[in-house]
């Protein structure tokens, strides 16, 4: 046995992540007027100005700040360590993601190069103070575990992915694209979504599957290779992508691997949550079920792709499965659990209180039904909009309804918040200080 | 400070809020020389700061099968 460390630091005030998470939903809303305003079918093309500008307004926009809000919240829980000045950085943070967030897409869509030369900036502080923050707090922490580990590597991936990124927003705001773009949009892409965004969820899954649904643990074996075999996969993946070596099957075993070890994770998550201990219907449970098994679904198509016939359009079909399918479906899935927990752990944390709401009473559990059932529908919809431009119509729909729905969702919980601790400080001292 | 009784306290397995609830009510209603003993399956780090709020002190020992036990005293 072994007496572990018995200080930690203040956790983060709530105001911390609440701030990214309110601001998350906007960005469906501009997503869908983004795609709206276009008179073609913008998934018909994945350059299209339009779908560039919907997508960063969902990679950027709701899914980065939903992440880095997120991860201000998961270090001091899950490895018990916060950001260093957890307040000031997320407010330098919170600032230059979301102005930049705001003005990459609009640059974008109104092909405007100098709010692409105002973005790039920004983008670039925030993404380098959430890095050093993150990598301090990791650094400080008493928990060695897979989801560091995991958590280390997703920052070490999107820290790579940023200056693609970077170079990729000059390219365009100067018109001094290289003949290479292409390769470095595809290594951009990769590092983001196979690197940053994948491996924050496998690693924060570790933690929040069997914690908040339930389920056995993941095993050793999994939890302590899965993150650095993905890694390295996505690594070698990348460096076949920015030097295409005359051996086009290297690249086909190196994509297979990555989308192999993205299936194991898929189905050890599914069979863990067919093992839950508690068989009752929960919205946040579903969210994540429908993300694995589009996860599952992306994973078989890509291993698939080289076997098929060429057809148009599939490759944006695995983009809308991991994206919209895989990692959006997750998040929301996430967001009403730990937002419902925030709130009641806020309220209930200076001791026994009567009058601190249930958990289930902060975000009203039909709303989060009808968010899953939109959600299906908008997955569904996207699915079919590469081929159907009334599709690409219903997608933008299902956006701006997803975006109020949760927005509604997310100012209730912060209303209950409010409401209770004005009625506590009033009514009640700390009966256990 | 000396202490008078221990009490044992095992949240294993439960959801959350309910670890952190149990632990809670059983601080509350716990005599004020007494300690808990408490078993939980992860490390509870948000409990460490409350706990240091309401001026309690606590040592944690990680077990050999996963969980952790963890004896909760008023600070001295």
């Amino acid at each position: 046995m072994k007496t572990v460390p018995l200080n930690t630091d203040q956790a983060p005030p709530i105001s911390v992540p609440l701030r990214f998470f309110a601001v998350a939903p906007l960005f469906l809303i501009l997503a869908a007027l983004v795609l709206l305003s276009d008179s073609d079918n913008p998934f018909a093309d994945p350059h299209m100005p339009a779908l560039l500008a919907a997508t960063h307004c969902i990679t950027l926009g709701f899914m980065a700040t939903v992440m880095v809000g997120a991860m201000q919240q998961i270090l001091p829980v899950v490895i018990g360590s916060p950001m260093p000045a957890s307040r000031l950085t997320a407010r330098f943070v919170f600032l230059s993601l979301i102005s930049g967030a705001l003005l990459l897409p609009a640059g974008f869509a109104l092909g405007q190069p100098l709010l692409l030369n105002f973005a790039w900036p920004l983008l670039l502080l925030a993404f380098l103070g959430f890095i050093v923050a993150s990598l301090l707090s990791l650094a400080r922490s008493p928990a060695h575990n897979a989801t560091r580990t995991a958590i280390l590597l997703s920052l070490l991936a999107l820290g790579a992915a940023v200056v693609p990124g970077i170079l990729l927003a000059y390219g365009y705001a100067t018109g001094t694209l290289s003949p290479d773009a292409g390769r470095l949009a595809a290594a951009h892409v990769a590092l983001m979504l196979g690197g940053w965004v994948l491996l924050l969820i496998v690693g924060v899954s570790y933690q929040v599957v069997p914690m908040f649904q339930l389920t056995p643990s993941y095993p050793k074996w999994l939890t302590v290779a899965l993150a650095p075999a993905l890694f390295a996969a996505l690594l070698l993946n990348v460096l076949l992508l920015l030097f295409q070596p005359d051996a086009a099957w290297l690249s086909v075993v190196a994509q297979s691997l990555f989308w192999m070890l993205c299936g194991c994770f898929a189905v050890a998550t599914l069979v863990l949550q067919g093992r839950r201990r508690r068989r009752v219907a929960d919205a946040t449970l579903s969210f994540f079920r429908l993300g694995m098994a589009a996860l599952l679904c992306a994973a078989l198509l890509a291993i698939a792709l080289p076997l098929l016939p060429v057809v148009d359009h599939l490759e944006t079909l695995l983009a809308i499965l991991f994206l919209l399918g895989f990692a959006m479906s997750v998040m929301h899935g996430m967001l009403y659990k730990i937002v419902p927990f925030l709130v009641w752990f806020h309220l209930f944390r200076g001791g026994v209180k009567s009058g601190v709401p249930n958990m289930k009473e902060i975000i009203p559990e039909p709303w989060m039904w009808r968010h899953l059932w939109l959600h299906r529908a908008t997955l569904l919809a996207a699915l079919c909009a590469p081929w159907w431009g009334a599709a690409a119509r219903l997608t933008a729909l299902g956006f701006l309804l997803q975006g109020l729905l949760l927005a509604y969702a997310l100012f209730a919980a912060i209303s209950v918040y409010r409401r209770t601790l004005a009625r506590l400080e009033q009514t009640q001292p700390n009966p256990i200080a | 400070m000396r202490e008078r009784g221990l009490q044992e306290l095992d949240v294993c397995g439960l959801p959350p809020p309910e670890p952190f609830e149990r632990i809670m009510h059983a601080l509350a209603s716990l005599p004020a020389e007494s300690a808990l003993q408490v078993r939980i399956h992860r490390e509870p780090y948000p409990l460490y700061d409350v706990l240091r709020d309401n001026g309690y002190a606590w040592h944690t020992t990680p077990l050999a099968d996963g969980s952790y036990s963890i004896r909760i005293s008023r600070s001295a």
